[in-house]
């Protein structure tokens, strides 16, 4: 028999019995949505986790620490396998007040290495890297906290947590000059030294909305002289006053791993997305196996609907399946024709669950942060970028092999017993 | 074209563990010849369905061998035989047993479904049987709608769809009127002479058995002797 006589004669079949196959897609429908609905959650929770990691640091980057507070041996770290950058920043216990004509900002200063910062594909969001010692690159919210010292009073009056900033430095600070003056915490005013900086480049919108970035990325050649100055004018030494953190790039994030294992075999103490991303995932793993599981249960139940209708079926037609046997049809022919019609509820319900449980998703992912975000009472709740469920399409692939798997194993019996129907007992059936 | 060789077969009969042997088919022996019509008549209960079921695969004798075609049939498989039938048979039952749900036209193309044969040539094929039996003005009428001669009609058209060598008839008239009936006959004389179909006629109606070319008579499982001899 062809397939496509195949085709018409299990649909012909079906449309003889819509209600009652209407009735068991719609179990398997049920039964497949909520096996997607539930281990959704599970995607949905996983990828809000690594959001908010990746959102914290780069993907490529490792912390490195010395556990006895000794300098790491940066020649060494340098020759380790696919060690792109690495990024020492030095941040100092000291204000950094920068003025621009009539404006004025205190904010942090860190040094480092601009080449080993380009390595490490810091993105800037206008200008280039510096060349120069006096160049300098500045942070994404450094212009619009620029204030005129009327904008800084302004600003002390309003309280409320929202509020627009006022005022800020509205032109791009690209090619522009600051004075930039130290100033210690301890003291009201800054020290005498000024020196000028070229901005060059400002960095990219931090991922964080509410990251506000007003550092300034000063050339590490400058450390001894901002150190003189210091003790010069603060008139003791402070110990604390640098304090550094290396992170190391890694060409791809699939080397992360092993460039992390090398690390502490060096006996460093290292700290990578990695393996954060590593714990989330196993702890995650076994979480969506069980959702699925308990998803596959509904599976199950539609699935003794799927077995009832097919053996309704196979006894409804016992007559004409021992017609179709008496003319030629053979045993596998018969078989096939009633899988078929199982696989045929199997399929169309999977497919009507996956609409449905996108529809679902999608729903709840619109309405349940406005839900939740009223019940608690908090308007910030709703502007977080929460995902409370996500379907990637190897959850589809997992479900509608489940889905389509049991199906064909609920109609397996029925349509076995249909290949054991004997002829001549069937012959005698009344019509 | 068909031999039929001390055929024997039992029954088991009663409750599960208490069954009692009744033997249906007693040593029987004959053959049909290419072209033949051949009628076996007997009582209910002589055994002539049974050995119709045996010759046409629909169960397997206990001892014996039934050689049609030059094949030995006996030892096929299910699927062996349901191939071998359809290459081979064709078969029109007293009860018509045409699908409910399919129409005139489907019911005759179904055979020709089930050989793999495509659409437009099915079509042609059923369209030129339709004429033969004059059933064309009732090719879309399910079977419900159709009288009990029109059905019989469309089960010998399903019967011959494919050509078979060999017809098998059970009480091709039994549900039919006197009138029919002998539309029924006049239609299987036709066919057996001008396309030379071998007809193998189970009936208990003597009516029915003198259009046949040779009558076997059954009795009790066995050939009753001397009523083998052409009646036409």
């Amino acid at each position: 028999m062809l397939f496509k006589d195949q085709v018409d004669f299990v649909s012909q079949h079906i449309k003889k019995n819509k209600l009652r196959v209407f009735m068991t897609v719609l179990a398997a429908t049920m039964g497949c949505a909520f096996l997607i609905v539930l281990a959704s959650i599970g995607f949905g929770i996983q990828d809000t986790m690594r959001k908010e990691i990746l959102e914290d640091q780069a993907i490529t980057e490792v912390e490195v620490y010395t556990n006895n507070g000794e300098a790491l041996d940066i020649s060494q770290i340098s020759e380790v396998e696919h060690v792109n950058a690495i990024v020492h920043r030095t941040s100092m216990d000291i204000m950094a007040v920068s003025q621009l004509d009539e404006r004025s900002l205190e904010g942090n200063m860190l040094l480092t290495n601009f080449v080993e910062e380009e390595k490490s594909n810091l993105q800037l969001s206008e200008g280039r890297m510096p060349t120069k010692e006096n160049e300098i690159v500045v942070g994404y919210q450094f212009a619009e906290n620029l204030l005129t010292d009327a904008e800084r009073k302004e600003m002390e009056k309003i309280t409320e947590e929202d509020a627009e900033p006022i005022g800020g430095y509205k032109e791009s600070l690209i090619g522009k000059t600051i004075s930039m003056s130290m100033q210690s915490y301890e003291m009201d005013e800054a020290f005498p030294e000024k020196w000028d900086f070229t901005i060059v480049g400002v960095t990219e919108k931090p991922a964080r909305d509410w990251f506000v970035d007003t550092n300034m990325l000063v050339d590490e050649s400058w450390k001894d002289k901002f150190q003189e100055v210091y003790e010069a004018n603060a008139g003791n030494e402070n110990p604390d006053l640098f304090y550094s953190s290396t992170k190391i790039y890694t060409s791809s994030l699939e080397h992360v791993k092993s460039v992390t294992e090398e690390l502490k075999e060096m006996g460093y103490s290292v700290y990578s997305v990695s393996e954060q991303l590593e714990q989330l995932d196993v702890f995650f793993m076994a979480f969506k196996i069980g959702l699925i599981f308990v998803g596959t249960i509904a599976v199950l139940i539609a699935s003794i609907g799927i077995f009832n209708t097919m053996t309704m079926a196979v006894t409804e037609r016992t007559r004409e399946i021992g017609v179709m046997k008496a003319i030629g049809a053979s045993p596998k022919l018969i078989q096939r024709l009633f899988l078929m019609e199982s696989a045929w509820i199997g399929i169309i319900g999977t497919v009507l669950a996956v609409i449905i449980s996108y529809a679902v998703s999608f729903l709840a992912n619109w309405i349940l942060p406005m839900v939740v975000g009223a019940a608690l009472g908090e308007d910030e709740f709703q502007d977080l970028s929460m995902t409370f469920s996500l379907i990637p399409w190897q959850l589809v692939v997992i479900a509608s092999v489940i889905s389509i798997s049991v199906a064909m194993i609920s109609g397996w019996r029925p349509a076995r017993k249909a290949t054991k129907i004997d002829v001549i007992h069937a012959l005698r059936q009344e019509l | 074209m068909i031999q039929v060789q001390n055929v024997n077969h039992t029954f088991l009969i009663g409750k599960k563990g208490k069954e009692k042997k009744v033997p249906v088919l007693k040593g029987l022996t004959f053959e049909v010849e290419k072209g033949e019509v051949v009628a076996i008549v007997g009582k209910s209960g002589s055994g002539k369905s049974t050995l119709l079921h045996t010759i046409a695969g629909f169960m397997s004798p206990e001892q014996g061998s039934i050689i049609v075609n030059g094949q030995e049939t006996v030892h096929l498989n299910e699927t062996e035989r349901a191939k071998f039938r359809l290459n081979n048979f064709g078969f029109i039952f007293q009860n018509f047993q045409l699908m409910p749900r399919l129409t005139a036209f489907e019911n005759i193309e179904l055979p020709l479904k089930l050989k793999g044969i495509a659409a437009k040539k099915r079509k042609t094929s059923v369209q030129l049987l339709l004429k033969k039996v004059g059933l064309e003005e009732v090719a879309d009428h399910y079977p419900n709608e159709l009288s009990g001669g029109q059905q019989q009609r469309v089960s010998i058209a399903r019967a011959l769809i494919t050509n078979p060598p060999i017809l098998f008839a059970d009480e091709p008239t039994g549900s039919l009127d006197s009138e029919t009936e002998q539309d029924i006959l006049l239609l299987i004389q036709d066919l057996n002479q001008t396309m030379g179909v071998t007809f193998v006629i189970i009936t208990h109606d003597e009516e029915v058995a003198n259009i046949a070319h040779r009558k076997f008579r059954m009795h009790d499982g066995e050939l009753v002797k001397g009523d083998t001899s052409n009646v036409i």
